[in-house]
């Protein structure tokens, strides 16, 4: 219901007078509903409403975007669906999805008998958009495998007097399990003795048995890299249990929220993407941007949107008129975004390189002195390689 | 000593969740798959009277309560009355649609972003100490008594006053209750009511834990196993089924493996269902129907 409400709404946006073949046609596949909607749909709303915003000041290339949003409740068999229906009926220029890993197969194959671009937008990148890359697969989500316990643990290591003790948190996910495999591999190359690792199922009805572990192993580090709901009740089981160390872990698109909530000095989230703390002129955008087309979520988690929107816009600006897969193709395979700061640099991509050719990264906790979100760690880069 | 703390408070989580599965399918014989949208609605209905009733939150508590109530009422009042004589696989079917249904509603009205009752009733979830070295959330220990609470309740209610007689009399010979003149509808509906408000309030307490989001309908199901366990048509054995399941899922966690919590509760199921497959408590005749 609410995918169908989506695309009338996007619809409406359009010009009366932009005809469907008249404009820059994007399909989207994302998980607008569902249980894992929380982390998707403020993605696609944002980006919706960003480029809204672009057809209102005369679109790309003096035509308009029309943006095809179509529910897959995070479920293969509707993304498998959705896809096929956004390339062979609504001939889309790009496919774009923002669900879970789950949906990526059936996309990926559609893509390739279509040979259109597919553009993970806030979705988990896989690892064909890491050079060397897959020829048809993109990626703009802030966080990266392997790059992120990279940048995570080096925070620990950098932060950290005496010997590092770790623990590590992950959900039962191919995803996380995998990450935090590699992050208890990585921590003893850095010196660190990693001293207990638990891996909580999705969703679980009380953290205090993985936590009640976890302190027992005496970690005075933990880190986590997982979906936030498992990071911040693994913290707050264990913060209840009397365990008194330090824990970073993922800044997912609430961190900002979070941190004013659990207003712990010990909860370190690293990430990607600027926080509303900054107070950026394009926060500014973002806010009336956000205001006007009465978007349901808070503006701090609006950032990943909001790139995804920059990231179509410098790729369609760069595809010429009449558009097709392969000149939008051709576009996205040398793309240089300004993010407007929202990230600590352009995002790249080259004909091997559709993660990005750099990452940024920069570390946030609560201040009790200040009383509010205060950054611990300034843009720390690292480059992407084969 | 903590591990028994953690076993308490998990099994109270379960036997909470359980109880509606119980009372519903003690009664009218009809296994509710509503139950885990039915204990989200209930959350989310403490989230929504605790804004509503800003700065009072014993009465928004007790608002969220009345609502659970009556919303469980209503559900047989507009739904599930209409499944009476029809066959239990088309009452179950329509508790499935009504799942479904209600998931729907509550992302219309209540969007997909992660609420926090507890903080919007001015509360904490502070940490305290048990004795032993032991430690306990106050929403852990709010679970605790609270489930202790509820089925002591129940046992009063449905031994020792008249309602309560004539609910049991209406589950275990329908026919017969009602040519005794019990109004069987009336004592359905108090059912429906209880039920929806019990795994309400096992919802409005994992949310004010761990925020409240679209994931809770899973835990609803996720305690399916403790009914069956202890049986499906008695309380007792979902009592005795919760700590079942969860002594063996926190042991697991702690001595064995972590990743076999997800898959304990359902060995137990399985091991049940071979050696007793009506259950630690259940009724034998109970299984043709089930």
């Amino acid at each position: 219901m609410r995918s169908k409400s989506l695309i009338v709404a996007a619809l409406a946006a359009l010009p009366l007078c932009a005809a469907a073949q008249d404009a820059y046609v994007i399909g989207v596949s994302a998980a607008m509903t569902g249980p894992v909607a929380a982390t998707y749909a403020p993605v696609v709303d944002a980006m919706k409403a960003y480029l809204e915003h672009i057809n209102g000041r005369g679109g790309i290339n003096g035509k308009p975007v029309r943006l095809v949003v179509l529910d897959d409740q995070a479920q293969p068999s509707r993304a498998a669906a959705n896809a096929k229906q956004l390339v062979a009926q609504e001939k889309v220029l790009m496919l774009l999805n923002t669900s879970l890993s789950s949906t990526y197969a059936p996309m990926v194959a559609e893509a390739r008998s279509a040979g259109v671009p597919l553009y993970f937008a806030g979705a988990v990148c896989p690892k064909d958009t890491f050079p060397p890359a897959d020829p048809l697969q993109f990626c703009s989500t802030a966080f990266g495998a392997n790059l992120d316990s990279q940048a995570a643990l080096a925070f620990v290591k950098a932060q950290s007097r005496e010997p590092v003790r770790i623990g590590f948190a992950a959900m039962a996910i191919p995803i996380s399990r995998g990450e935090i495999d590699y992050a208890e591999g990585l921590s003893k190359t850095l010196g660190m003795t990693p001293v207990e690792k638990q891996i909580t199922p999705p969703p679980t009805p009380d953290y205090t048995p993985f936590a009640t572990k976890l302190k027992d192993a005496n970690p005075n580090w933990m880190y986590s890299w997982a979906p936030w709901v498992s990071q911040v009740r693994t913290f707050e089981a264990m913060r209840r249990l009397g365990w008194s160390g330090r824990y970073i872990t993922w800044a997912h698109l609430n961190a900002e929220e979070e941190l004013a909530r659990v207003r712990d000095g010990g909860l370190y989230v690293i990430g990607t993407n600027a926080f509303l703390e900054d107070n950026l002129p394009v926060h500014a955008e973002m806010r009336a941007i956000a205001h006007r087309a009465n978007l349901p979520h808070p503006v701090s988690y609006l950032t990943e949107g909001f790139v995804a929107g920059f990231v179509l816009e410098t790729a369609l600006r760069n595809t010429p008129w009449p558009p097709t897969p392969q000149k939008a193709l051709a576009a996205m395979n040398s793309l240089k975004v300004d993010l407007k700061g929202l990230r600590g640099g352009p995002l790249e991509w080259t004909k091997t390189n559709h993660f990005r050719t750099r990452q940024y990264y920069r570390v946030w906790r609560w201040d009790p002195a200040g009383t509010r979100v205060a950054r611990v760690q300034d843009w720390q880069a690292i480059d992407v390689k084969q | 000593m903590q591990l028994a703390v953690n076993i308490a408070v998990l099994a109270s989580i379960y036997a909470l969740i359980c109880c509606g599965y119980v009372l519903i399918y003690r009664v009218s014989r009809v296994l509710s798959l509503a139950h885990g949208e039915l204990m989200m609605l209930g959350a989310y209905g403490l989230y929504a009277t605790a804004s509503l009733f800003s700065g009072h939150p014993l009465l928004a508590v007790a608002a969220a309560g009345g609502l659970a109530l009556a919303v469980g009422a209503a559900v047989y009042a507009a739904l599930m009355w209409r499944m009476t004589g029809e066959s239990v696989l088309a009452a179950v079917l329509a508790t499935i649609a009504l799942g479904i249904l209600l998931r729907g509603v509550i992302v219309l009205a209540f969007g997909s972003q992660t609420q926090h009752p507890l903080r919007d009733l001015g509360w904490s979830n502070v940490s305290l100490e048990v004795g032993g070295g032991a430690r306990i959330s106050a929403v852990g220990l709010a679970l605790v008594l609270g489930t202790a609470v509820v089925y002591g309740s129940l046992f009063a209610f449905l031994r020792g006053t008249r309602w309560g007689i004539r609910m049991r009399a209406a589950g275990q010979n329908p026919l017969l209750a009602a040519q005794r003149g019990i109004g069987l509808h009336g004592i359905y509906a108090l059912a429906w009511a209880l039920a929806t408000f019990t795994g309400g309030m096992a919802g409005m307490l994992l949310a004010c834990d761990a925020g409240l989001e679209g994931t809770l309908v899973t835990i609803g199901l996720k305690a399916f196993p403790a009914a069956l366990v202890g049986g499906l048509d008695s309380l007792l054995g979902a009592l005795v089924g919760a700590l079942v399941v969860a002594g063996a899922e926190v042991l697991m966690i702690h001595y064995v493996d972590p990743l076999l919590s997800d898959v304990v509760p359902f060995l137990v199921l399985l091991a049940m269902l071979v050696v007793r497959p009506w259950g630690l408590f259940g009724s034998r005749e109970e299984l043709d129907r089930v």
